[in-house]
């Protein structure tokens, strides 16, 4: 529905009430969602000042915003009356370092991070840009420690380091957790690849696929639990895995936190969730049976019955 | 798959795709998800040139009005991408 005249300047005068209006769901201290909850984070990180509207509270506002801002999801942040965008356009913005000058803040001052670059991994990274006419070599290290090499032009905001002879530019939002990093470049599955090594990274749950995990188990290199109760595990189950139930537990709080741990369920949701809570136990080696033991009698073996 | 309280019939995929393909011709346009919240990546030459936000918008508007209301059958777009041909 098009906008009245006066929705109009009503809505004109709230993205004007403050320099820095944010429009989310919840409001500053308690985000109803993820969305909302990074972009505040990273204004408090900015250490803007700035309001925010609960768009949750007024359904009118909601969808009357939507149509203002030509934009109909939330987060939306104007800095002076304009709109910048949503989200994933304030996390780029962020990572650019952009953001600090529409805020009209002072830049971050980032320290560059120490990287390792290995000889086997430098040659690689010299034969790959020999390739590609003006690109540089990228860095960037998400908030889940996930890495992205890659070749692209030079960003807006990148910190240039260097190690053996190679000159890396990483991310401005991922310096941080770039510090200390190792870069490999090693044999995988799939023939030569970078391996990095990141300090930073906390411990997660790792997936892991049924014919990697049965060549795991074959090995004797994991212990693998099932997290189900009884009446499942009756139904169908994998012989190599131990039940997680009271002894199940006491056995495996006695491993050495480093064990290699798998844990299975149906279909991988209950072990994932059961995994994190190896990680706050110390654990540090937990993997994940994607898929479940449903995966399990489609890969590995179909005499496992489906449920 | 869904238990999203929308009043909207039918395969909000489709309805999603065909939207954009309509505001962009020529576009692939993939869509996946379920229960109020959808995954999008479209490539066009549309968006050579254009910046993120326009890309964006550009987008959102074709499916503004499956976003809007008191029960829409979009009820988040979880992951949106937009790629030059």
């Amino acid at each position: 529905m098009p906008l009245s005249e006066r929705q109009r300047a009503d809505f004109e005068r709230r993205v004007h009430a403050h320099d820095v209006v944010l429009f989310m769901k919840g409001n500053r201290r308690f985000p109803q969602c993820g969305f909302s909850a990074t972009v505040v984070g990273i204004l408090d990180k900015l250490a803007a000042s700035y309001e925010t509207v609960n768009i949750l509270e007024d359904p009118t506002l909601r969808d009357g915003m939507k149509e203002f801002s030509s934009w109909p999801t939330f987060p939306q942040l104007y800095v002076k009356g304009e709109f910048v965008g949503g989200c994933d356009i304030v996390k780029d913005m962020y990572a650019s370092g952009e953001l600090e000058t529409k805020l009209g803040v002072e830049r971050r001052a980032v320290v560059a991070p120490r990287v390792t670059v290995s000889a086997a991994a430098a040659k690689a990274f010299m034969e790959a840009a020999s390739e590609a006419a003006g690109d540089v070599l990228r860095l960037e290290i998400d908030e889940q420690y996930n890495s992205d090499l890659h070749l692209a032009p030079k960003a807006d905001g990148d910190i240039e380091v260097q190690s053996a002879g190679v000159t890396l530019y990483v991310g401005r939002a991922s310096a941080a957790r770039a510090d200390g990093i190792a870069i490999d470049f090693v044999k995988a599955s799939s023939g030569m690849a970078f391996k990095i090594d990141n300090p930073n990274e906390p411990p997660r749950v790792k997936p892991i696929q049924p014919n990697a995990l049965k060549a795991m188990l074959d090995a004797g290199s994991i212990e693998l639990f099932d997290v189900r109760p009884d009446g499942e595990r009756k139904m169908a189950s994998i012989a190599q895995a131990k039940p997680l139930d009271a002894d199940g537990q006491r056995a495996l709080l006695a491993l050495d936190k480093r064990t290699p741990i798998a844990l299975h369920c149906h279909h991988g949701m209950r072990s994932r969730a059961a995994g994190e809570e190896l990680l706050r136990e110390g654990f540090t080696n937990v993997y994940n049976l994607e898929g479940g033991i449903e995966a399990w009698s489609r890969d590995v073996d179909a005499k496992v019955s489906r449920y | 798959m869904s238990d999203h309280a929308t009043d909207f019939v039918g395969d909000v995929c489709v309805a999603i795709r065909e939207a954009i393909a309509t505001k962009i011709p020529g576009a692939r346009v993939e869509v996946t998800g379920g229960g109020g919240h959808y995954s999008i990546d479209v490539v066009s030459p549309e968006f050579g040139g254009k910046s993120m936000l326009a890309s964006q918008r550009l987008v959102y508007g074709a499916i503004t009005h499956l976003m809007t209301g008191e029960r829409p059958p979009v009820h988040a777009v979880d992951r949106l991408t937009t790629k030059g041909a």
